[in-house]
């Protein structure tokens, strides 16, 4: 699969998934105009290496996706696409895959550190909560 | 008592870049900056969420007699230390139903059940109809410590302006 990469705006966050180096990261502030349409090719994306890991041997798939969410800001429409990415990474790890997800925070943020407590709780998955 | 002191105004027909400069006016804000990170974001957060409420509900301008047109308006106004954001646009009376339910129904709920129903709104699928889904209602709701204050004034025949004040945690 080639890497995905969406460069960073003011009102949309950077995001790289590099399946060759097992790493996806997401950062910056995500309120785009289109949420959906800026979503999309993401969630597509992952929808089509899900299919690729399905497609491999079952010990081909013992490795660790180091994924790492560093928002500064997202708006509630952006939340429910965030929460669709766990989906899709709950769905990898289904399939054997390891996840290291780190959910990074900027130090008294406590509502930043609350809202990924309620998405981890929400997709099943254990987060490292990080202040970055 | 102290008048509320204005920190950015808008009133007018918002699209989107309307929106990026009023949050780049937010940011330079003196007032804003000197908020605690947690208390600056939520303001942040709010007006961005307010002005998508107005994106989703407001009547298009251009489908309103002249006489009856009254802009949008975004406000960041501090008073006694308290940050409020108030957001008003015209609606249809037929949307006043909708909009009394909604805001009833976050103002009566503690933080506990706003994100029982935040778990439940966020987990809907989301058509285009309902992109929004009341999520950023709850989300505001959930930025205050009060009520969300809210107003509707008959603005002519069949139009209501809806007002919205949220007073931001802090």
């Amino acid at each position: 699969m080639e890497k995905f990469i969406i460069e960073p705006t003011a009102n949309s966050p950077r995001i790289v998934l590099d399946p060759e180096k097992g790493t996806f990261e997401f950062s910056g502030e995500s309120r785009p105009e289109n949420v959906r349409k800026f979503y999309l090719p993401v969630l597509e994306w992952l929808e089509a290496y899900t299919g690729s890991l399905e497609a491999l041997q079952d010990d081909q798939r013992k490795f660790d996706l180091q994924c790492q969410f560093n928002f500064e800001y997202f708006n509630s429409t952006s939340a429910k696409y965030i929460l669709d990415i766990f989906k899709s990474l709950n769905a990898i790890n289904a399939l054997g895959v390891g996840l290291d997800i780190k959910w990074l925070y900027e130090e008294d943020d406590e509502d930043m550190l609350e809202v990924g407590q309620e998405m981890s709780r929400m997709s099943k998955l254990s987060f490292e909560y990080i202040i970055s | 008592m102290k008048n509320a002191e204005v920190i950015i105004e808008f009133e007018g027909s918002i699209s989107f870049d309307i929106m990026e400069r009023l949050l780049s006016r937010l940011k330079a804000a003196r007032q804003f900056n000197e908020l605690r990170k947690p208390v600056r974001k939520r303001v942040y957060g709010t007006v961005v969420e307010s002005i998508d409420n107005i994106f989703k509900y407001a009547v298009p301008e251009e489908t309103v007699v002249v006489d009856m047109q009254r802009p949008p308006l975004v406000k960041v106004s501090e008073k006694e230390g308290k940050f409020i954001v108030t957001a008003g646009n015209l609606v249809k009376n037929s949307q006043i139903d909708d909009l009394r339910r909604k805001l009833n129904r976050v103002n009566d709920m503690d933080d506990e059940a706003l994100k029982s129903l935040y778990e439940q709104v966020i987990n809907k699928e989301a058509t285009d109809e309902d992109r929004g889904a009341g999520l950023g209602l709850i989300t505001m709701a959930l930025r205050t410590d009060e009520k969300i204050c809210y107003f509707f004034d008959p603005a002519g025949p069949g139009y209501t302006y809806f007002t919205m004040h949220i007073t931001i945690k802090e």
